[in-house]
C-alpha cells in the first residue's frame, strides 16, 4: 500500500509525466475543456428554461421531468447510442455531458425563482414594473444565489464524468482511468482519479469563493 | 424500439462480447492444489463443468456436457461463473472439475511473459505451466483468437491480404482498439516488431464491442481489433489480414481439467468434439445464442444430437 501512494507521488510529479501530447498538462487542459464547454452549453439551454418556468409558473412540470430525465439515463449507455448514430466524433460525449448538467440547472432556476417572495414581485408590478423588468431587476438578482448553486452542482458532475471521453478514444484525464484499468497500470487509474477530484474541488472551492464575494452583501 | 429497450439490447451486446479471450492476469505464482495426481482418475461420481461469464465459454461449457452425457458420464454445468480470475481458482481447489479454455490466453495467465504462438509449442509451456492436479487435454480445431480486420472495400483500396500489407501503408491508417492493446504484444506493439507496421493513429475503443465495430463500419477506423468467432466479420463481409509471422498466439479451445476426472471415458468424448467442432460452427452457434436469443443449453444440444454426438 504505502510502495503503492509513494509510486502514485513519483507519477503525478514527475516531469516527463507533464510533457507531451499524453503528458498530464495537456489532458488537464483537455479534460477542462470538455467540461467547461458541456456546461455552458448546459447552461444557455437550462438557465432560459429555469427563467421561464419559474417566471410564468406554467409548464414547470413538464420541464422539471423533462429535465430529470436527462439525469436518469445512464451516461455510458447514452455515449454508446449518440456513438452508433454519430460515429466517432465528439457528439457522444458532449450530448451526454449536457444531459447530466442541464437537470441541476434547470430545477435550481426554477427553485431560486420560486422562492422569491410574492409579495416583491406585487410589489414590483404595482410600482408599475413589466414583466421582463421584475424577471431581471427583482427575480433574477434574488434567485441568483440558488442559480449559481445550480451552475456549481453542474460543473461538478460534469467534470467528474468527463472521464467517458476516454470511452471513445478522445482525451481528457479519463484516458489515465481507461488505459490504466486495461494496461493493469494501478499507478496511472489512481493518478487519474486523483487528478480528476482535485479538479472537481478546486474548481467548487473557487465558485465558492466567487459565489460568496459577489454575495458579500447579502444575509441569507 | 424504445429507448429503454434499446438500451438494454446494447447493454445485453456487450456483456456477451467474449472478453476472456482478451484477458491475462497479473497472478504469477500458483501453488498445487490438494487434488489427487494421476493413475486413480475417475468420472463415476460425474464431473462438474465451469464456464466463465461469456456467451461462447457458455455454449461449449454444454457442448463438454453434452459430449460426456453421450458417453455415458454424468455431468453438472455451472454457468456463468466469472471471469478466469475466478473460474481458475475455482478449478484449483475442486468446486468445478472442467473448464473450456483457451490455449493462448490462458497461457498469458499463468505465464504473462511467455511469447509462445505456435498450437504445439503452447500445449508443451501450458502441461509445463498448470499446477499439480490440473492438465490440458488435446486441443480441438476451433480456434477463437485475436484478429485484425479491415472494411472489403479498405482491403481493395490498399491491397491488404496479410498483416505484413499493413507496412506499405505506414503512417497513413488508424487502428481501433481495446485500451491494453496499445501496449501489448499481440498488438501495436507486435505489429511494429513483427511486422514493422506504424500506425498513424490508435484510437481506443472497447474489446469487439459496439464501439470498434461500429467505427470500423462507419470508416472511422481502418483497422479493428476483433475475435475470430464474431459473426459480425461474416455479416459484414470485413477481411481479417492472414498472419504469416505468427504474431497472434494460437487460441484453440482445449479442455482444463482436474487429474482425478480426468479418465480414458472423458478424454475420448472430449477429443471427439474437439475434433468435430469447427470455428466456423462455434460462431453460428455464438450467432444463435447472441442474435436469436436462444438458450446456449439448447444449442449445444441441438448441435450435439444434428453431428451424432447424442441418439
Amino acid at each position: 500500500m504505502f510502495e503503492l501512494f509513494k509510486n502514485l507521488g513519483k507519477w503525478l510529479t514527475s516531469g516527463a509525466q507533464w510533457a507531451g501530447s499524453d503528458g498530464i498538462a495537456h489532458r488537464l487542459t483537455e479534460h477542462l475543456q470538455y467540461s467547461l464547454i458541456a456546461t455552458l452549453v448546459a447552461a444557455a439551454i437550462g438557465l432560459p428554461l429555469g427563467l421561464l418556468i419559474g417566471h410564468t409558473g406554467r409548464g414547470a412540470f413538464l420541464a422539471i421531468n423533462l429535465a430529470s430525465f436527462g439525469r436518469a439515463l445512464p451516461t455510458v449507455g447514452l455515449v454508446v447510442l449518440v456513438f452508433l448514430a454519430s460515429g466517432l466524433s465528439m457528439w457522444p460525449v458532449y450530448i451526454a455531458l449536457v444531459a447530466l448538467a442541464v437537470p441541476s440547472i434547470v430545477t435550481n432556476t426554477y427553485a431560486g425563482m420560486t422562492a422569491v417572495d410574492p409579495d416583491i414581485k406585487d410589489a414590483a408590478r404595482g410600482q408599475g414594473m413589466r414583466g421582463h423588468q421584475v424577471l431581471f431587476q427583482v427575480e433574477l438578482p434574488l434567485a441568483l444565489p440558488l442559480i449559481m448553486t445550480g451552475l456549481r452542482l453542474a460543473l461538478i458532475q460534469v467534470v467528474a464524468t468527463a472521464t467517458i471521453a476516454a470511452y471513445v478514444s478522445f482525451g481528457g484525464l479519463g484516458r489515465y482511468v481507461f488505459d490504466g484499468l486495461a494496461q493493469r497500470d494501478l499507478v496511472q487509474v489512481l493518478g487519474g482519479a486523483v487528478l480528476v477530484a482535485v479538479v472537481a474541488i478546486v474548481l467548487d472551492l473557487g465558485l465558492a469563493t466567487l459565489q460568496r464575494f459577489l454575495f458579500r452583501h447579502r444575509t441569507a | 424500439m424504445n429507448r429503454r429497450t434499446l438500451l438494454g439490447a446494447l447493454a445485453g451486446t456487450a456483456v456477451a462480447v467474449p472478453v476472456l479471450s482478451a484477458c491475462s492476469s497479473g497472478v504469477t505464482s500458483l501453488d498445487g492444489g490438494g487434488s489427487a495426481g494421476g493413475g486413480n482418475a475417475s468420472s463415476k461420481n460425474g464431473v462438474t463443468i465451469g464456464t466463465a461469464n461469456f456467451t461462447e465459454n457458455q455454449v461449449l461449457g454444454y457442448l463438454y456436457a453434452a459430449a460426456l452425457e453421450a458417453a455415458g458420464v454424468k455431468t453438472k454445468v455451472r454457468p456463468n461463473l466469472g471471469t478466469r480470475e475466478i473460474v481458475f481458482p475455482a478449478l484449483k481447489s475442486g468446486d468445478i472439475d472442467l473448464l473450456p479454455e483457451y490455449q493462448g490466453a490462458l497461457l498469458t495467465y499463468l505465464e504473462p511473459k511467455s511469447k509462445v504462438s505456435e498450437e504445439g509449442a503452447m500445449q508443451n509451456a501450458l502441461t509445463l505451466a498448470l499446477p499439480a492436479g490440473l492438465q490440458v487435454l488435446p486441443y480441438g480445431t476451433a480456434e477463437d483468437s485475436d484478429t485484425f480486420a479491415v472494411t472489403r472495400e479498405t482491403a481493395r483500396k490498399y491491397g491488404l491480404t496479410s498483416l505484413a500489407d499493413l507496412k506499405k501503408q505506414n503512417g497513413r491508417l488508424t487502428i481501433g482498439a481495446a485500451a491494453e492493446v496499445k501496449t501489448r504484444q499481440v498488438g501495436v506493439v507486435g505489429l511494429k516488431d513483427v511486422y514493422g507496421v506504424e500506425f498513424k493513429e490508435f484510437k481506443s475503443l472497447d474489446s469487439d464491442g459496439p464501439l470498434v465495430k461500429g467505427a470500423l463500419k462507419k470508416g472511422d477506423v481502418d483497422v479493428a481489433n476483433l475475435f475470430t468467432t464474431d459473426t459480425d466479420i461474416k455479416a459484414n463481409d470485413w477481411v481479417v489480414l492472414t498472419d504469416p509471422l505468427n504474431l497472434i498466439p494460437s487460441q484453440h479451445i482445449v479442455p482444463l481439467i482436474a487429474d482425478r476426472v480426468a479418465d480414458p471415458t472423458v478424454r475420448k468424448a472430449l477429443a471427439r468434439l474437439g475434433n468435430l467442432l469447427t470455428t466456423a460452427q462455434l460462431t453460428e452457434l455464438n450467432r444463435q445464442v447472441d442474435k436469436d436469443k436462444k438458450d446456449p443449453e439448447d444449442v449445444a444440444n441441438a448441435y450435439a444430437k444434428q453431428h451424432g454426438l447424442t441418439k
